[in-house]
């Protein structure tokens, strides 16, 4: 028998090591502002338009914003004003 | 969604099929492993409304969930050291070693060598540098490229010690590529591949072929040992892995990376990485990342102003896109002797050449755009809403320079004699590493 040892080629990642934690979520969407971000592709404003609706039709007095940067991927500014202008927010990735 | 959850609100992404595997690895390169996604069954992108609207609606309830209930930490494995393999003998044992290599993606699907402690060991000679020096996190995964981790990645390859100073130069001109090393460009569902190359005296040391360069074979062994080396790190360092980070539609061979060499000999011009800003007497590789492949033939031109008007059409291919002023647009033209002597020698300097070119490179830009209808589109930059109002017709009749301007190409001579150039659209611009900082 012959036993074959090998060094492992995978690399850690640099995002692992510093890895942080998803934020803490609301119990309710009632009396919230929600984020859409369109990354101004085909297909995904009507994608989170539709979403939107429907959490309006779920919640209490649920407010939406719209954000497109026109651009792909969207802009950091239009995400930092979506972060600070909203509760929750909901994106179209490989839209 | 990151930036988003960074700044404590909770944030969700929509995501289509395929793209879950990349958004599980997406979310640990960038560093939130436990980021929240839905998942719909088809990209948005090419269907119709009313599929877009209903697909959106079967995933509300998942939606909801995502943004308003606890999130378990999603499980890691633990990184290893080393692997272990029994056979009923050495080739048995590597045998196996490759079965689990394949089976857990490592590898391009060829036969890998083990890269025994020994063999690792022997790579390490190559530089001058130590096992443990982070050379960059390497995109798109942004793992940590120590020179370790390169080193075992270029004994699976075949490669040789003195192969690994153009290897880690490769991989550290890598991370230096606009947009975080060509992230964005590199996990496209477009056939983004990096293409390297060779200048200075490395290029005869290592016995680099610069002439029929791009393929396989006895000329080409070195060409292709020291790309695939490069290959296997930006498979198992930059997590350049099939469906995960790299979301090819089709894909394409050029991912079986070559690391080429100018025929610095047969050029009329200066070596391109003196157009770099280095000494002609240094050693540099260039990376490039390419998006197609097109033979630019010619049969018959022998002045320099119709080999140069030939090759700008042949340049007149692929999209444009309207999400800003500037095309976008770059070529990569690899000319070869039978080209670029006459050019040379009728007086055209390099940059002269690129000019011409540029010059005489215009398309229709109702065919350029016609990949991305302006119709439902929100990412047409100001500078071309005039188009709007144009009809069909009227823009096919509108012509465009297929780059901004002549510094979007770049001219190497490689090849052996025959007047038939290479031409690949680019981009972003290349970036030169030397290499002699890394030699022992």
């Amino acid at each position: 028998m012959h036993l074959l040892e090998v060094s492992n080629p995978v690399a850690v990642q640099r995002g692992v090591l510093n890895a942080i934690s998803a934020s803490n979520r609301p119990n309710s969407l009632n009396n919230k502002m929600v984020g859409l971000i369109w990354s101004g592709t085909h297909g995904g404003d009507i994608a989170l338009k539709r979403a939107g609706e429907m959490l309006q039709e779920r919640y209490d007095n649920v407010s939406v914003n719209f954000y497109t940067g026109g651009n792909y991927p969207t802009p950091p500014a239009i995400v930092k004003q979506a972060g600070e202008e909203c509760d929750v927010v909901i994106g179209a990735t490989a839209d | 969604m990151i930036m988003v959850e960074k700044m404590g609100k909770p944030g969700v992404a929509i995501v289509s099929g395929r793209f879950e595997s990349d958004a599980v690895a997406s979310s640990r390169a960038f560093g939130m492993p436990d980021l929240q996604w839905v998942v719909v069954p088809h990209i948005y992108r090419n269907l119709d409304p009313e599929t877009c609207r209903t697909q959106t609606e079967d995933a509300i309830d998942d939606l909801v969930g995502s943004l308003t209930s606890s999130i378990d930490a999603r499980e890691e494995t633990e990184a290893v050291d080393t692997r272990r393999y029994e056979g009923e003998d050495r080739y048995d044992s590597i045998l196996k070693m490759n079965q689990e290599f394949i089976n857990e993606d490592l590898g391009d699907g060829l036969f890998l060598q083990p890269a025994t402690p020994e063999a690792v060991a022997e790579m390490l000679k190559g530089t001058n540098l130590p096992p443990d020096h982070v050379v960059c996190d390497m995109p798109p995964g942004f793992g940590v490229a120590t020179v370790e981790k390169i080193a075992i990645n270029s004994v699976m390859a075949g490669a040789k010690p003195e192969h690994l100073p153009v290897v880690i130069a490769a991989v550290k001109a890598l991370s230096k590529l606009g947009g975080q090393g060509g992230k964005s460009l590199l996990m496209s569902t477009s056939p983004q591949a990096p293409l390297l190359i060779v200048n200075g005296p490395a290029t005869k040391q290592l016995g680099l072929n610069p002439g029929s360069a791009l393929g396989p074979g006895r000329d080409n062994q070195i060409n292709t040992l020291i790309g695939r080396a490069f290959a296997l790190c930006f498979r198992n360092i930059g997590h350049w892995y099939l469906n995960k980070m790299d979301m090819d539609t089709i894909g394409t061979s050029r991912k079986f990376i070559q690391c080429i060499a100018e025929n610095e000999d047969a050029s009329p011009w200066q070596p391109f990485h003196v157009d770099q800003g280095f000494e002609a007497g240094e050693s540099t590789v260039s990376v490039f990342v390419t998006d197609g492949e097109l033979d630019v033939q010619d049969q018959g031109n022998h002045t320099a102003k119709g080999l140069l008007k030939n090759l700008a059409y042949g340049l007149t291919f692929g999209t444009m896109s309207l999400q800003s002023p500037r095309s976008g647009q770059e070529r990569l033209i690899l000319m070869p002797p039978d080209v670029a002597r006459p050019v040379g020698t009728q007086g055209f300097s390099k940059q002269e050449a690129k000019e011409y070119i540029h010059e005489h490179a215009r398309g229709s830009i109702g065919k350029l755009m016609q990949y991305m209808p302006l119709e439902g589109e929100a990412r047409v930059h100001d500078h071309w809403k005039w188009l709007e109002k144009l009809t069909e017709q009227q823009l096919l009749e509108v012509t465009v320079p297929i780059m901004n301007d002549a510094d979007d190409c770049y001219i190497l001579v490689v090849g052996a004699d025959r007047a038939k150039t290479a031409v690949f659209p680019s981009g972003p611009a290349p970036v030169t590493e030397g290499i002699d900082q890394y030699m022992p």
